[in-house]
């Protein structure tokens, strides 16, 4: 009788231990919480715009040579300065210049450089893969999420439409003078140079 | 002795007849695509099944309907049918990520074909990026909404990376101005029929729309379909994505506002010289590759992407 009840006792204690270490529980609100510490998008764009897109945006071609070298040769001006972390015809070019303010629209400035180049730069739709893509330092293979690239650009984006477009949008106008440094695209199967649209990192008013 | 020798010949003669058969096999590639009920996935099985002959593989094409239990009996019959490699569009990015794991553990390699499964079992995974795609879409959905008005959106299906992708470009761009304001969104299913059932349920309940975001081609002509029977289409403006025929078309007539172009060449194309460079001996695949979509010369180009 006494074996008896110490087996039962032992056979309890058993699946008591068992079910403790098969069930537990926690809050959806920690869960969550823990999911969305995962990859901070935000924290890593700005870590890159300052260490990494900013450095190369200064050792950029200038804008009138890499025009000159699209117009001239295109296939050596895509292999020496473009790049794009897709594959596909799309490729991406940092570059950096100065010019004189032709116009200036709700979507776009007008500058013409020195050396008589036409370039849109962008101030309304700033948008897009071109500012984490052009300098070509970012590795696909470092990411196991895709959705974490796409908030990578996203959060670039941002914080040049919050930081960098509104100190200018406000002021710029017609005859000023405009140092930049941004990130194109453009398609090497049918290359149109009147298309670029320059996605700005730094915009800055000549005095 | 002689008996030994005898033996030890016959052997030997059955080795070297083992290793004769198998070195000259002819190796063979399974597609498994999630559904031929869209031209755009027969395009894509088509296009993987001609690379995989031309590469000099004997292929066979799976239609999994849109059901990962089909999808299974696939990967089971093809992993005990020896097929050596598999060039895949899941159905499900979680559900078929058990097929892929199945497969690694019987040893071939899985390359995904546009969309992706979440886990990195898979050997490569080759898709478009809905992501950008869908940004480029956007901007010119603002434009030409002037920057106002009431819109619907159609989403594909809801256990695919793709769908979602697609839906968060778009966003990204599109709730930067409070004017366009979305008052419906729905799944459809990147379905046609399923869009026009979809559309004209939506259609009931907000009459005064603006404009339509499909997930897909397809979906936007079910709801182009909707609209016109609605007397609505020469108002509302039909947003889709993936360059299919019809919606090229359609986009020729003015039907359609615009799609964004994918390339499903260059993904069945890549998957399956990804397949002949794994027989090969290659085995740093990128896990990932990304093939961008275009959105500003679609009219440079015909369906899914030729030129």
């Amino acid at each position: 009788m006494m074996k008896k009840a110490v087996k039962y006792i032992l056979a309890i204690i058993l699946v008591l231990f068992i079910a403790s270490n098969s069930i537990y529980f926690k809050k959806l609100s920690d869960v969550r919480a823990s999911a969305a510490k995962q990859f901070d998008a935000a924290k890593y764009a700005r870590n890159y715009l300052i260490t990494q897109l900013i450095p190369a945006a200064d050792k950029a071609p200038q804008a009138d040579d890499l025009l000159v070298l699209l117009k001239s040769t295109p296939d050596t001006a895509f292999k020496m300065y473009s790049h794009g972390l897709d594959i596909g015809n799309i490729r991406f070019f940092i570059v950096q210049g100065q010019g004189t303010v032709t116009a200036v629209d709700e979507n776009d400035i007008y500058i013409v450089t020195k050396n008589k180049q036409a370039l849109k730069i962008a101030i309304e739709y700033v948008f897009g893969n071109a500012l984490r893509d052009a300098p070509g330092l970012i590795n696909i293979n470092d990411f196991t999420n895709t959705m974490d690239l796409n908030n990578i650009a996203a959060e670039i984006d941002k914080i040049v439409r919050a930081e960098v477009l509104p100190p200018i949008k406000s002021k710029i106008k017609t005859g000023d003078k405009l140092t930049f440094a941004g990130a194109f695209e453009l398609n090497q199967e049918h290359i149109n140079l009147d298309k670029i649209e320059v996605i700005p990192v730094v915009l800055k008013i000549d005095k | 002795m002689m008996k030994y020798f005898k033996i030890l010949l016959l052997v030997m003669l059955a080795f070297a007849s083992c290793q004769n058969r198998s070195g000259s096999k002819q190796k063979k590639i399974a597609i498994i695509v999630s559904t031929l009920n869209n031209p755009w996935f027969v395009f894509l099985a088509q296009t993987a099944a001609a690379r995989a002959k031309t590469l000099g593989y004997e292929s066979k094409i799976f239609d999994s309907q849109n059901n990962t239990a089909l999808e299974t009996d696939h990967f089971e019959n093809a992993i005990a049918d020896g097929y050596n490699a598999i060039l895949f569009n899941p159905t499900d990015a979680n559900g078929s990520v058990v097929n892929v794991q199945k497969a690694k553990k019987a040893g071939v390699p899985v390359f995904c074909m546009d969309r992706e499964v979440n886990s990195p079992d898979a050997t490569s995974q080759i898709f478009s990026d809905s992501y950008s795609g869908c940004v480029s879409l956007a901007k010119d959905f603002v434009q030409t909404l002037n920057k106002k008005g009431n819109y619907v959106e159609l989403l594909g299906l809801v256990a695919d990376n793709n769908t979602w992708a697609r839906s968060k470009g778009f966003h990204s761009l599109v709730d930067y101005y409070p004017g366009l304001k979305m008052v419906a969104q729905q799944s459809a299913d990147f379905d046609r029929n399923k869009g026009l059932e979809v559309m004209e349920s939506i259609l009931q309940a907000h009459p005064n729309i603006d404009a339509v975001f499909a997930g897909n081609d397809a979906m936007a002509m079910g709801a182009y379909q909707a609209l016109v029977a609605a007397g609505k289409a020469d108002h509302v403006k039909v947003f889709g994505f993936d360059g299919a025929e019809d919606a090229i078309q359609a986009i020729k007539d003015k039907k359609v506002s615009a799609t964004a172009m994918q390339f499903p060449k260059v993904i069945a194309q890549t998957a399956a010289d990804d397949a002949d460079a794994y027989f090969k001996g290659k085995r740093d695949f990128p896990k990932k590759l990304p093939v961008l979509v275009t959105y500003d010369n679609v009219n440079e180009y015909i369906a899914y992407g030729k030129k």
